[in-house]
């Protein structure tokens, strides 16, 4: 795969070409010049727009592939076309598919299908057997064949015995362990966030609390532990307080948001959208305030897109017999830029899907460099975009941004010696 | 005007002060042709209207019926205690099923939020809220608001307050939204687990002594407790609810004043209220149901004036 990208600006804190205008010469898919004019001797292919920049290829840290079990809702094919889509070259898968994936034979099963795709899939191991809560499922066996990290996925451990062992149990070959908070007695199967819309549309509520009361237990449970953990879809004000908190203390804890988390609130829900379901349910707007407080703060390390394909039939019916979750892999940068845009840099905002996921799970971060292997990510910022259906890759539909005008368009990325272009 | 300003009555929240006040207007008029001898009138031939409750109900059910049959439309009726999908049919099914059907109206009464919203974006006839789950249901709020004014002559400034499971009630949410609307003053009492914790943003005031909300009112809803919609326990029990929130008759005397008293049944006689309190002078709890078949009539009346 040769090609010649031209005049974009390098979005990345760790190249020396940062903010640089340049063009970047790949041959075989290898970094081979990086200049500010490069000649186009050999007729190789450009890929030149304004507005074009370049950083390293994105990560995202939770996507539900639906693959095996739920394929009519998605499969790793479809799944890893809309990561790509969304500029992603790298996505943690989440286990909770059917068989679940809680051995090695589940981890082979995501790697083998996913071989020499331009997305590199990365599995996610159940933390527990069928991410029951029950016994920890044999999670070094996983590592081994490629698992990095564990998780029970939207199930929370409510075990905090099992919770402990499991952390502790991780540390003998440096395994991260995943875990959701919400508190199930106050979740108590409510629909969305308790506060003045689940008051006035007469839907149960999830209250903040289900969700600071199992943060706060976490932080105490890897205080206790010496170990490092990974909270996964803060949502509230209070949670960020307490993993700021926790980080001075110097708890070994990072923590993510999801995109649409920081775009969307509850007062959207007045017409009973179903796509706008959600777990962690869309807070208030002071809730918003706060994480993107934190991820200027460094409290919040990373963003995800919590990519949840559900089917019509999960949808199209009555709220509460809805399903919880909405795609984004392929609008989740688009979504992230409208929050962030005119908040945090260009260059904070990226690193937030790029180097700050890979740091989480101990993975190598890419770079932009003469002699490496290109593993890119082509965006335009400040471009608009307006997602319809028939622009969705993903086998589900269940998007609650269709036809709003976002800011910031994915063109392409490149890895794995392959380029592929919106 | 003699128009509403929605297409739909699937809440009292999408309704302004004029069409309460005009379906009060028209309600009062049908409270008379009610009570003469010929009770039916021609207005809803040729209409058809389907009633689909897909949850218990007695009296909210036979009030539509009897409004639907006073103005002489033709009705069809269905009815199941369970919701649809655990039937296997989805409600996109039942939807499309009444499309084929062609009826102009439907009244639906469903146990979950939102439902009647829902139908109204599907389905291409005028839909009728008979309660959906712990959202809305906004004939019984009408009819409260009708009968109050019949006995204190209005609504403005009158203290009101809602006893009971709030937090189960689409009647109580319903009552709140209309009896501010229409210049009425609104506290709910109850124990502090059956209170929506954020029901102050309504602008609501929260009162968890009776006797207190009891003083202060002049007219008390009091809500039967919906032990069905209690999927775990918010009181010990029903012994120790009525030992707090129980109206009897020596409370009720015990009062500075004569309050009114309402209920929008089916009564549990002995726990929320007792026998000689729901049949002493001061309740309305009977009128209630007279004025519900009134109000019914004009909102069916009302909607049908929408109809293309």
């Amino acid at each position: 795969m040769n090609v010649l990208i031209k005049s974009a600006t390098i979005v990345d804190e760790n190249s020396v070409f940062n903010g640089k205008k340049v063009d970047i010469l790949i041959e075989r898919g290898i970094i081979k010049k990086i200049a500010p004019s490069i000649k186009n001797t050999a007729k190789t292919t450009e890929i030149k727009t304004s507005d074009l920049h370049v950083s390293i290829g994105w990560f995202d840290l939770r996507a539900n592939f639906c693959d095996p079990g739920f394929e009519y809702k998605e499969d790793l094919k479809s799944g890893l076309k809309a990561a790509s889509k969304g500029g992603f070259t790298g996505v943690l898968v989440m286990p909770t598919t059917h068989p679940t994936i809680d051995s090695k034979s589940g981890v082979e099963y995501i790697l083998n299908k996913t071989k020499n795709n331009i997305v590199s899939a990365y599995p996610a191991g159940a933390l527990t057997v069928k991410c029951e809560g029950n016994d920890m499922s044999e999670m070094y066996d996983m590592h081994l064949a490629g698992a990095v990290a564990f998780t029970d996925n939207k199930k929370s451990i409510k075990n905090p015995g099992i919770l402990t062992r499991a952390m502790l149990y991780n540390q003998s070959f440096n395994g991260l362990v995943m875990n959701f908070p919400n508190d199930d007695y106050l979740y108590n199967n409510g629909q969305i966030n308790e506060g003045v819309m689940s008051t006035r549309l007469g839907l149960k509520g999830i209250p903040a609390i289900a969700e600071e009361l199992m943060v706060i237990r976490d932080l105490f449970l890897a205080e206790y532990c010496n170990s490092k953990i990974h909270l996964t879809n803060i949502s509230t004000k209070k949670s960020v307080q307490l993993i700021k908190e926790a980080k001075a203390k110097g708890i070994k804890v990072t923590a993510d948001t999801n995109s649409y988390h920081l775009l969307l609130d509850e007062t959207l829900l007045e017409n009973f959208d179903s796509n706008l379901k959600l777990l962690p349910p869309l807070r208030t707007k002071e809730d918003i305030k706060a994480l993107i407080k934190g991820l200027k703060e460094g409290t919040i390390d990373a963003v995800c897109s919590d990519h949840t394909p559900q089917d019509i039939e999960s949808k199209q019916c009555e709220f509460d017999h809805a399903k919880f979750g909405m795609i984004n892999l392929q609008s989740s940068f688009s979504v992230l830029n409208t929050a962030l845009k005119s908040k945090l840099s260009l260059n904070e905002i990226i690193t937030l899907i790029s180097s700050k996921p890979r740091d989480i799970l101990n993975l190598e971060t890419p770079k932009i460099e003469v002699g490496t292997q290109a593993n890119l990510t082509l965006f335009c910022p400040n471009t608009s975009i307006v997602y319809e259906t028939k622009d969705l890759d993903s086998k589900s539909k269940n998007s609650a941004i269709l036809g709003k005008k976002l800011i910031g368009k994915v063109i392409g990325i490149i890895n794995q010696n392959k380029l592929e272009l919106n | 005007m003699n128009k509403l300003s929605v297409n739909h009555l699937l809440g009292i929240k999408y309704l302004n002060k004029q069409d309460i006040e005009l379906i009060f207007e028209t309600a009062s008029h049908f409270k008379n042709v009610i009570n003469r001898p010929i009770k039916k009138v021609p207005s809803l031939r040729d209409l058809t209207i389907a009633n689909l409750f897909f949850e218990n109900s007695t009296r909210t059910k036979l009030s539509f019926e009897l409004a639907e049959k006073r103005l002489s439309a033709d009705i069809v009726n269905f009815a199941s205690s369970s919701s649809s999908v655990t039937k296997g049919e989805t409600l996109i099914d039942t939807v499309n099923n009444i499309l084929s059907m062609k009826v102009d109206m439907v009244v639906m009464r469903h146990p979950n939020p939102g439902t009647a919203y829902f139908l109204s974006q599907h389905v291409n006839a005028k839909i009728i809220n008979a309660g959906d789950g712990a959202h809305e249901h906004p004939t019984q709020a009408l009819l409260d608001g009708f009968s109050i004014i019949e006995k204190h002559g209005s609504l403005k400034g009158k203290n009101i307050v809602i006893v009971g499971d709030i937090l189960h009630s689409r009647v109580a949410l319903s009552n709140i939204f209309l009896l501010q609307k229409m210049g009425a003053n609104v506290k709910v009492c109850g124990p502090l687990t059956l209170i929506p914790k954020y029901i102050t943003s309504l602008g609501v005031e929260v009162i968890t002594d009776l006797k207190k909300a009891l003083n202060w009112c002049d007219v008390a809803i009091m809500l039967r407790i919906q032990l069905e919609r209690q999927d775990i326990k918010y009181f010990p029990s029903l012994r120790e609810y009525t030992m707090l929130y129980g109206l009897d008759k020596q409370l009720l005397d015990s009062l500075k004043k004569k309050i009114t008293i309402m209920h929008p049944g089916p009564i549990n006689r002995g726990v929320e209220i007792t026998s000689d309190v729901a049949d002493s002078k001061q309740s309305v709890i009977l009128e209630q149901v007279e004025n519900g078949v009134a109000v019914r009539m004009a909102a069916l009346y009302l909607l049908a004036g929408k109809i293309d």
